[in-house]
């Protein structure tokens, strides 16, 4: 039988493809809950291997949040209130893992919405979310495209919120006139790489040569330093670089005596590279995460439950190890939370629409509008303020929040040279 | 530019200095076992790990652990050779399946001992050995080449001084000869497992507060060592070391002056153009190819 529809011109994978969808889709549960039933959340990240410090300390937050949630009595829906529960999936940052995960969490667990991480595992999972519409998020908006219009990115705006912290460097350190930049060569490196590269030429800064990218297998870093080094500039930019390498790149740069500006998008455990280094080195790095214990997210603008209470009780529970997405997937979850209630369902359709209504939302660094068209082909990144991080006396310091659409507004002919440049586009990307 | 040219050649120096360590250890385990050992790079993960639990964790001298972790790593070996390829001797296919499956209990175990995330590692020290005002080496790099240069001689000496060295020569060489000699094969094999073992952890132990530890950081380290021994030669102490130096000098230098992802095509260049002119590496024998 199989024979004879391969026959027909149905191609094996086409097969196969169809086949998972169709029964995915099949047993895709009703959306209606009992009262008082849990509302089952999927957490599809990486919370083994290179990538998990992007997935595990997530989920750690996301305890948390539903902890914190359950207690208040949970999701208020007009059956009553319902306790939220996640359920995650260990997509060890594969493809392929990702899908089977994606397609057990629907399937099996009956989840209401997915968070991922997204990246090189969105494209497994593409096919399962075009076919059931399940509601997902990602944490990196270059996932976006008209394709997958229930793929949303309502937290992290990466890699645009970058070109806030080049925006400060460049308006606190006017003679720093040369940069050089370095990334892992891979779909987090790439983006990122076009958008620092937009924003130092919108600002006046030379980048000193070609964007140095390295395999993201590599372990020693030296040859990197030392070449970076080589043109003396007056700043060196870390890219998205994973922590496992601006760890020793900071502590290579270090020990060859780079006396210069760093910028980078995450300094997690910025503690330990001082300690690696010295506070004095690591004075002034610029980074756009901030620990959530600070002042300036306990203000009114800020759409995040009790910022400064939610750090604290991380800091108890997982002491050292706050990390660029603590806060990230449990943010989501604020506004996941907002727009259930306002639908009065858990319904994925129902949440996007409320989610989405008047064009604007709340993200946790203040309003945002969902934009992303000219970039993603579509509007579902919600993008605002981004907060600009500096390393002082040992601390990370919100040294204040830029407009990401602001910036865009002024330069987004830039970035889009640049991304097109690097094939990052989204009617590029294969 | 000259200062470029220098910084970068001590780079490759301290990047040579590991890789052998751990290549010579491979080499070492395959001449006498005639078994690939894929847990190798887990191995040299093993040896990161004891840093952290010694030096990191117990906060013991830096030393004493790099000890532990030549012992502890080299007990590792002894477990593997009596459980897994003592069993498998005259299954090669076996052996290497083995390794493979015992590699991935190593990942568990790190994993679920010391968790996902990179370990924390103190300097060992801060100080800088400065040359001239833009070439330098950290002190911590010197100590893994002073490292593996005395722990290569210590080795050639045992090899080609000894009565041991010599029996396990001997039984590299033709193990059933050996045999006839009253050499034990059982015996030659432990201690060809304890040392190349052990090689792999002193390796992984001296380097792990200059790199990122996690459960998976043996995957690059083991490709590396694969390359190394192909183009050394199969079975060649004398190959991989001289081919740890060679790789190590053009990755170095090619990651420098080109870029890091042209680097590693060039290394596995390297690697295909010896595999078509000499098959058998460049110190490898027929015999072992």
């Amino acid at each position: 039988m199989i024979s004879k529809i391969m026959a027909a011109g149905l191609s094996r994978r086409t097969f196969l493809k169809s086949t998972a969808i169709t029964a995915v889709g099949a047993a895709l549960p009703g959306a209606s809950l009992a009262a008082g039933e849990p509302i089952k959340i999927g957490f599809l990240a990486p919370l083994t291997g290179a990538v998990a410090a992007w997935g595990k300390p997530g989920l750690d937050g996301c305890m948390i949040w539903a902890e914190r949630i359950n207690a208040a009595g949970g999701i208020e829906l007009p059956d009553g209130k319902h306790p939220v529960e996640f359920i995650s999936y260990d997509n060890e940052y594969d493809p392929a893992k990702a899908r089977t995960g994606a397609t057990k969490l629907i399937r099996e667990d009956g989840v209401s919405f997915i968070m991922m991480l997204g990246g090189d595992t969105w494209p497994g999972v593409q096919p399962v979310a075009d076919k059931t519409g399940m509601l997902f998020s990602t944490l990196l908006p270059s996932d976006l495209s008209p394709d997958s219009t229930t793929l949303v990115a309502p937290a992290e705006v990466h890699p645009i919120y970058l070109v806030t912290g080049v925006d400060y460097l460049a308006d606190t350190y006017p003679d720093a006139k040369t940069a050089v930049i370095c990334a892992q060569d891979d779909a987090l490196g790439l983006p990122s790489v076009a958008t620092y590269l937009a924003a130092f030429e919108a600002r006046g800064i030379e980048v000193l040569e070609e964007p140095l990218l390295f395999d993201p297998a590599t372990t020693d870093f030296a040859p990197i330093v030392t070449r970076m080094l080589s043109s003396n500039p007056d700043i060196i930019c870390l890219d998205t670089c994973y922590s496992d390498y601006v760890h020793p790149i900071c502590e290579q740069l270090f020990q060859q005596g780079y006396a210069g500006k760093m910028i980078s998008a995450t300094a997690d455990f910025y503690d330990q590279m001082i300690a690696k280094t010295s506070k004095e080195f690591m004075e002034g790095f610029i980074f756009q995460f901030p620990d959530f214990d600070d002042p300036a997210l306990a203000g009114d603008n800020i759409n995040f439950e009790d910022a400064n209470g939610f750090y604290e009780e991380y800091a108890k529970r997982h002491p050292g190890q706050w990390g660029a997405v603590s806060w990230e997937y449990a943010s989501i979850m604020e506004l996941w939370k907002a727009a259930a209630e306002k639908a009065g369902s858990a319904d994925p359709d129902a949440v996007l629409a409320a989610m989405k209504e008047g064009g604007t939302g709340n993200h946790a660094f203040g309003d945002a509008v969902w934009w992303g068209t000219e970039l993603f082909g579509i509007d579902n990144a919600l993008v605002g303020d981004w907060p600009v991080v500096v390393i002082e006396d040992g601390k990370a310091v919100i040294k204040g929040f830029k407009s990401i659409p602001e910036w865009y507004d002024q330069h987004g002919d830039l970035l889009i040279k640049h991304m097109q440049a690097y094939n990052q586009m989204y009617d590029q990307r294969s | 530019m000259l200062d470029l040219l220098a910084q970068t050649g001590l780079n490759a120096v301290y990047a040579a200095s590991y890789i052998s360590l751990v290549a010579v250890g491979l080499v070492l385990i395959f001449g006498v076992m005639g078994v690939i050992n894929f847990a190798h790079g887990e191995l040299f993960m093993a040896g990161a790990y004891v840093v952290v639990a010694v030096y990191a964790d117990m906060h013991l001298p830096f030393f004493i652990a790099v000890v532990v972790g030549l012992l502890f790593v080299g007990c590792l070996g002894l477990l593997m050779e009596r459980a897994l390829f003592r069993p498998l001797r005259d299954n090669p296919l076996g052996g290497l399946v083995a390794s493979i499956g015992f590699l991935m209990i190593l990942q568990a175990l790190a994993s679920m001992g010391f968790g996902v995330r990179m370990e924390f590692i103190p300097p060992v020290t801060q100080h800088v050995v400065w040359f001239t005002d833009s070439i330098s080496i950290p002190l911590a790099r010197v100590y893994v080449i002073v490292a593996a240069v005395l722990l290569l001689s210590a080795l050639w000496y045992f090899l080609k001084r000894t009565r041991f060295g010599w029996a396990l020569r001997a039984s590299a060489q033709d193990p059933q000869a050996a045999e006839l000699q009253g050499i034990s094969i059982a015996q030659t094999a432990k201690i060809a497992m304890f040392i190349g073992a052990g090689l792999a952890g002193i390796a992984g132990a001296l380097t792990a507060p200059l790199i990122s530890v996690n459960p998976h950081m043996g995957h690059s380290v083991i490709v590396t060592a694969f390359i190394v021994i192909i183009v050394g030669g199969v079975g060649s102490l004398e190959g991989a070391i001289i081919a740890s130096v060679v790789y190590a000098f053009v990755h170095t230098f090619v990651t420098t002056f080109y870029g890091g992802v042209i680097a590693d095509i060039t290394g596995l260049s390297l690697m295909l153009l010896v595999l078509i002119v000499k098959p058998t590496g460049l110190f490898g024998s027929a015999d072992r190819a």
